[in-house]
């Protein structure tokens, strides 16, 4: 009985800190949540800027002719794969990892810690990932597209549809497809719309890849604080349960106690 | 002075949204200005000191590190990878 009453202190003192942990990541997690909703919100409005500019642009006649916009049958693959820095954020880089294998011919570039374990790269974080970063990857990737190293340039990051949900969601950027609008009437291109594109396309592809490291860092701190609240919903619950049970115990304890004095002195 | 609304944008949000009565920089193929009612036209931005004159005729000048310059009828977009305005 004894040994009982101390398993079980050792486990609800266990359960504690580790209720004390998911708390303080759940702190973290909150704390971090609206500076990361902010830089998401604005780094969609500049990548939706230049999303226009490019939709104008493969409008001209002139552009169809550019390697950004070329066809072609997406056998050779890049995928950029954003994933978190650290895990315990719920199934956060499990849907991540689950999306990008089902593109088992692509070659993956990761971005963020768990991506580059996964994808044995050398470590890069995907919190401290800035816009120059950004840039210069896409440049070099734009470079290998025009000279034909690859087809299609894919990104697989989250989408943050709200704080309980996120979605894995892969978005191809390159090549250029023709927009469906006639937006350019009257529009002039100086010098002219083919060097505009070729200045654009490296401006678009980090704008969208900016845009949605923001989105998934915003979905990794959201997906954090919802795992760390319900882990810590579950370390009350298994705490109180396991107080009942000592409690239940430790009261079984004196009842014997008091018995065996009762029955000691009654002979 | 006729004013236009003016945006400079970059992924770390606005640096500027509002009327300008100007707008000075340094395209692909020289210095240009933008005033109110320019012809819509797109040209890339080379990195350069960037004047923006306000309708209260005072004057900001911040550094671009290139980009993308957008005159629509309504609005002008100045898309920066980073932008940053002088002390």
């Amino acid at each position: 009985m004894g040994a009982d009453i101390k398993a079980l202190r050792s486990r609800i003192k266990s359960v504690d800190s580790t209720l004390h942990l998911t708390k303080a990541m759940g702190l973290v997690a909150s704390s971090k949540i609206r500076k990361a909703n902010s830089a998401m919100a604005k780094s969609r409005d500049y990548a939706s800027a230049v999303q226009n500019t490019v939709e104008v642009l493969s409008l001209s006649p002139e552009c169809a002719k550019n390697p950004y916009m070329r066809e072609t049958d997406g056998a050779r693959t890049k995928i950029v794969v954003i994933a978190g820095d650290r895990g315990l954020a719920g199934g956060y880089n499990a849907n991540v990892f689950r999306l990008a294998s089902e593109y088992p011919d692509a070659e993956f570039i990761p971005i963020g810690k768990r991506a580059c374990e996964r994808f044995g790269a050398e470590a890069n974080s995907s919190e401290s990932f800035s816009y120059a970063d950004a840039k210069a990857l896409c440049d070099a990737l734009c470079k290998e597209f025009c000279e034909d190293k690859f087809d299609r340039l894919g990104i697989i990051s989250t989408k943050y549809v709200s704080m309980m949900t996120q979605e894995a969601q892969i978005s191809w950027v390159l090549p250029i497809t023709r927009a469906e609008n006639a937006g350019n009437v009257g529009v002039i291109f100086e010098p002219d719309e083919m060097t505009v594109l070729n200045t654009a396309v490296p401006e678009y592809v980090a704008g969208i890849l900016i845009a949605s490291l923001r989105e998934s860092f915003a979905s990794e701190v959201a997906a954090r604080r919802m795992a760390m609240d319900s882990a810590g919903k579950n370390a009350q619950q298994m705490i109180d349960s396991l107080q009942l049970e000592y409690n239940r115990a430790r009261q079984g304890a004196i009842t014997q106690e008091i018995t065996e004095i009762v029955a000691g002195s009654g002979t | 002075m006729n004013t236009f609304l003016l945006v400079i944008a970059s992924p770390d949000g606005n640096s500027f949204e509002g009327e300008a009565t100007g707008l000075y920089l340094r395209g692909s193929e020289g210095d240009l200005a933008v005033l109110s009612h320019h012809i819509p036209f797109i040209t890339s931005v080379v990195p350069c000191d960037c004047k923006v004159t306000l309708p209260d005729e005072t004057e900001k000048i911040g550094h671009t590190d290139g980009g993308i310059l957008t005159v629509a009828e309504d609005k002008v977009t100045l898309l920066s990878g980073s932008f940053a305005w002088n002390e």
